[in-house]
């Protein structure tokens, strides 16, 4: 990035990029959350960010990385003296929350004044990183899509639906920042997480004063500590400590099957049916097949505690009785579970999840195949569509000119290139300029915009989703009112 | 910020059994015995360890609570549980009594010990009696060392691979410490995990462009050099594709000529990397490649295509509009102005194909080096090296208990039980002794060192003896070599 000043033709005066994730042919998500500017906006790009502090230990640095002068000192000055260190850049964006077709302009970035030409891809690494809070938020969308479905089958409601995917990756991320960012984009679709971090950013950046909850919960330390054979006492002192509300308890640091036989319905089985209907244990397994364990637990459970059957004619285990699993649980195992508990004859209401590290770290910027491309330059006074076209891979294109995104007349969502989108039809909306940010978008909106289309108009039929090619849901999505 | 935790760990202080005094918890990689999930082409025996000094540095020294972070997470937490469950009595304990300084010991291997996997690396336990439950509090922030440790690891498995492959079509490790560069600072989650990351693969090698990584080690490990990493100009697309379609020859000419006394790396895949290679580079700007130095060559970087078919294919063009010359090896080297580096879709498994390749077509690796990004920074999780915190002995009414788990369904999720020690057997090799057995001697002193008590760091490690700790061995090198 530092050397690219030196590198672009004579009399630059605009660089103008943008941001996609990119179309592929059998990609698995067609659509996109788009999320997280506002958080990298507020903490690194708004208000006088250069300072002469700064441009000398950049200078000194750079000397050393490169062993040789390459730091633009003069650029930087510049910006210090002429807008006071503040950024003439100008980003257009979709509203946060906004679920997006795969392959569209999320996001603009130019210069606002000529001298700064190369400003516009100096502030590209940051911005790329945008591929991790738009990924969290699109995959816990994904899980949320399963988990609907499912929910609304097998109870015929989708009551408890933002509760039953939990957040349990902040020990599996790779930085306390990465967890407050991934934390806070599983909240745009959930209310449930174990990453506090995640909560704070929302409460900060998003102006939610409580994003995620979470309850009283064990963990393998607490029961363990009291030895191998009073996992009993273990079992039931948490049953005392936490008389009322919910309290979840990991099972099987022993032998979970008889943790939930000869324990929790067996010697506790009396404690276990005098809790009341809003304090409920949550069992937890945490080895073995997930699958598997999910459903010979829930079998044990039957055995010893009974079931009853709901309205649409699954079974149910005492209410104040479930399950939680939190082990190996992604999108594939997550469908597998549900299906199996469904030909069980099991509703969903029973069951619920914990995600670590595929919900906040097994993802890359080629999940959603993100990129930041330079679409048009102006130099002379004259503009010029510029783009990337690899022979070596088509899929690698970048798009042209200066871009829009509007909703065509037959409803789908597109891009407009060569700069001849009309301006009152465009989607993106200039939410930094100069140093500041022009949209405060709240958690509570960006929920509203990322909704299932199920949780829009929850008296709709189920339809069956899976085998919908790319092209096809998209209209049914955005007639069904998913923006 | 509150103190940083867990929800999870929120409410344990009431969990654990009446009268505990002491909770003492360990860090492995585990080991996985039984991987038949997946035939796993790179086995990760041995991990590096790294990154605990910046958690301790950053995170957990001096002192980390004051009456205000008390408040707000009293008030965070009874919103978030929608109870009262904030153990306020044990955070204002230690406020008062230390200072806000956490009464907890950890003792670890030295940073860059390269030790097998299966050994405990370093161990927590509360150093007064009332805090038993402080041990768990601090095991989110201190299992997040998962990241820099595989990193380091992933990194230096890597390192081996080209080492090996440039010994043997070479004859020398020359520039080793150059061939795998840095590219991942755009495909990382965030800004803090690019600091430590970068760090992480510094430890092995020197070429960065996360340059986040050099202030992490500038500013928690500290070097004698005044950098521990290095760039070179480097163009990307739309340095060239800015110039227009018809003008990436002017694009590339006006670029290698601002760079004329330094490496200069050159994207050339735009439109079509086959044509860039053989008319511009090869003929259109020829002479003014020849005329670069040695120490400033060019470097043409292909950027997408199957990667060891391009690697090869561009190798085959250069070759022959650029003058060959065979080393005392046998193989083929472009001369000394012009080399390649390849960075796009480099992880581990392909790095590995591209220099097997090169190799049976009698390519020196001395020709090309490597830029990795989201598989060097980003593709990783806690799970490749199963890295794992878990409690071993307690202390309840006085007596100690040595603890573990040991799952029905999965024996490879068994626990460590009691306090655990390190040590090198007289054969060398590594050891891990359980239930406080490392109290005899048998085996000698302790690897495992205090490095923080109550909330002060008591011992540190420079960055340079991190990579001399990590540096590859003369076995090492031998065992690669058969």
């Amino acid at each position: 990035m530092i050397t690219h000043y030196k590198q672009y033709p004579p009399n630059v005066t605009k660089v103008y990029s943008y941001f996609e994730c990119r179309r592929r042919n059998e990609a698995q998500f067609s659509e996109v959350v788009f999320f997280g500017l506002q958080y990298l906006l507020k903490k690194y790009l708004a208000g006088p960010v250069v300072t002469e502090e700064k441009i000398q230990e950049a200078k000194v640095f750079y000397q050393l990385h490169f062993r040789q002068a390459v730091f633009d000192e003069e650029g930087w000055r510049k910006i210090l003296e002429k807008y006071d260190g503040r950024l003439p850049i100008r980003i257009k964006a979709v509203p946060e929350g906004k679920v997006i077709p795969r392959g569209n302009v999320l996001f603009t970035v130019e210069n606002t004044d000529p001298d700064f030409f190369w400003l516009t891809n100096y502030i590209e690494t940051m911005l790329v990183q945008m591929w991790y809070p738009i990924t969290v938020a699109t995959i816990s969308r994904e899980f949320k899509k399963i988990l609907a479905k499912h929910l609304k089958a097998t109870s015929g409601s989708l009551e408890g639906l933002d509760f039953k995917l939990h957040d349990f990756g902040y020990r599996g991320v790779s930085s306390q920042e990465s967890a407050a960012l991934g934390g806070a984009a599983h909240l745009v679709n959930f209310c449930s997480t174990d990453t506090v971090a995640g909560v704070l950013m929302a409460q900060r950046y998003y102006g939610c004063p409580m994003a995620g909850f979470s309850i009283p919960a064990a963990e393998h330390s607490t029961i363990i500590s009291w030895g191998r054979h009073r996992e009993k006492e273990a079992f039931e002192s948490l049953l005392d400590q936490f008389p009322t509300g919910c309290v979840s308890v990991v099972s099987d640091s022993y032998d979970i099957f008889n943790a939930c036989k000869h324990i929790w319905g067996g010697k506790l089985r009396e404690r276990v049916l005098e809790r009341g209907d809003d304090s409920t244990l949550v069992i937890r397994p945490d080895s073995g097949d997930p699958a598997e364990t999910v459903i010979e637990v829930i079998r044990i459970l039957e055995e010893c505690f009974g079931s009853s059957v709901n309205s649409v004619g699954y079974k149910l285990l005492p209410s104040n009785l479930r399950i939680i699993q939190g082990d190996g649980i992604d999108l594939s195992s997550v469908k597998e579970i549900l299906e199996k508990l469904r030909d069980e004859g099991w509703s969903m209401e029973n069951v619920l999840f914990g995600c670590g590290s595929s919900l906040l770290q097994k993802i890359n910027r080629d999940t959603l195949n993100c990129a930041f491309k330079c679409s048009y330059v102006e130099s002379n006074g004259k503009g010029m569509d510029v783009y990337k076209q690899p022979i070596t891979d088509p899929s690698k294109r970048s798009k042209r000119g200066r871009l829009s995104l509007r909703r065509n007349s037959d409803g789908f969502i597109e891009t407009v290139e060569h700069g001849v989108g009309k301006p009152e039809e465009d989607m993106l909306v200039t939410v930094f300029e100069n140093g500041s940010i022009l949209q405060d978008y709240l958690l509570e909106e960006i929920r509203k915009n990322a909704l299932l289309w199920e949780e829009e108009d929850p008296n709709c039929y189920q339809h069956n989703r899976d085998d919908l090619q790319a092209g096809e849901p998209l209209q049914k999505h955005i007639i069904n009112g998913v923006p | 910020a509150p103190p940083v935790c867990y929800s999870i760990q929120v409410t344990h202080y009431k969990q654990y059994p009446p009268n505990t005094s002491k909770v003492y918890s360990y860090f492995e990689c585990r080991e996985k015995k039984t991987d038949s999930t997946k035939d796993r082409k790179v086995k990760y025996d041995k991990t590096v360890f790294y990154g605990l000094q910046y958690i301790l540095h950053k995170y957990l020294k001096g002192k980390v609570v004051t009456p205000e972070k008390i408040q707000e997470a009293k008030e965070v937490y009874r919103e978030h549980f929608q109870d009262d469950v904030f153990n306020e009595k044990g955070w204002n304990y230690i406020l008062e009594k230390y200072d806000g300084h956490l009464p907890i010991e950890i003792k670890a291997v030295p940073e860059g010990s390269v030790i097998p996997r299966g050994n405990v690396l370093f161990t927590v336990e509360n150093t007064d009696p009332e805090c038993y439950w402080l041990t768990n509090w601090v095991e989110t922030i201190l299992v997040q060392i998962w990241y820099p440790i595989t990193v380091a690891t992933n990194s230096r498995e890597q390192k081996k691979i080209l080492a090996k492959y440039l010994m043997e079509t070479s004859g020398k490790l020359e520039g080793l410490e150059y061939k795998l560069h840095d590219f991942g600072y755009r495909g990382v989650s965030s800004q803090e995990t690019a600091g430590i990351g970068a760090s992480a693969h510094l430890v092995n090698f020197k070429g960065t462009d996360t340059v986040a990584g050099i202030g992490v080690i500038k500013k928690y490990y500290g070097t004698k050099d005044p950098v521990p990493g290095f760039s070179v100009p480097a163009a990307e697309h739309s340095t060239i594709t800015a110039w227009g379609k018809d003008h990436e020859k002017d694009a590339f000419e006006h670029i290698i000529k601002q760079f004329p006394s330094v490496p200069v790396s050159i994207v050339s895949d735009s439109y079509d990397i086959y044509n860039a290679c053989e008319k511009i580079w090869g003929e259109d700007l020829r002479s003014l490649i020849v005329a670069r130095s040695p120490s400033a060559p060019l470097v043409v970087r292909p950027d997408s295509g199957n990667p060891l078919d391009t690697v090869l294919k561009v190798l085959e063009i250069l070759g022959k509009k650029f003058p060959l010359e065979e080393n005392n090896k046998g193989y083929k080297v472009l001369p000394p102005y012009i080399r390649v580096i390849q960075g796009d879709g480099v992880d581990i498994n392909t790095l590995q194909e591209i220099v097997e390749g090169m190799k049976e077509h009698r390519w020196s690796i001395e020709n090309i080096s490597f830029g990795s990004g989201g598989a060097l920074l980003q593709k990783l999780t806690r799970d490749l090296l199963n890295c794992s915190f878990k409690c071993s002995y307690v202390v309840t009414n006085g007596l100690g208990v040595n603890v573990f788990k040991d799952p029905v369904a999965d024996p490879n999720k068994r626990s460590k039980k009691g306090r655990l020690s390190l040590h090198k057997t007289p054969s060398g090799d590594f050891v891990t002794l359980e239930e406080g057995k490392g109290d005899l001697e048998e085996y000698g002193e302790d690897l495992l060192h205090t490095v923080f008590r109550n909330g002060t760091i008591v011992k540190t490690y420079s960055f340079d003896e991190v990579r001399e700790n990590a540096r590859l061995k003369e076995g090492e090198l031998k065992e690669l070599l058969r």
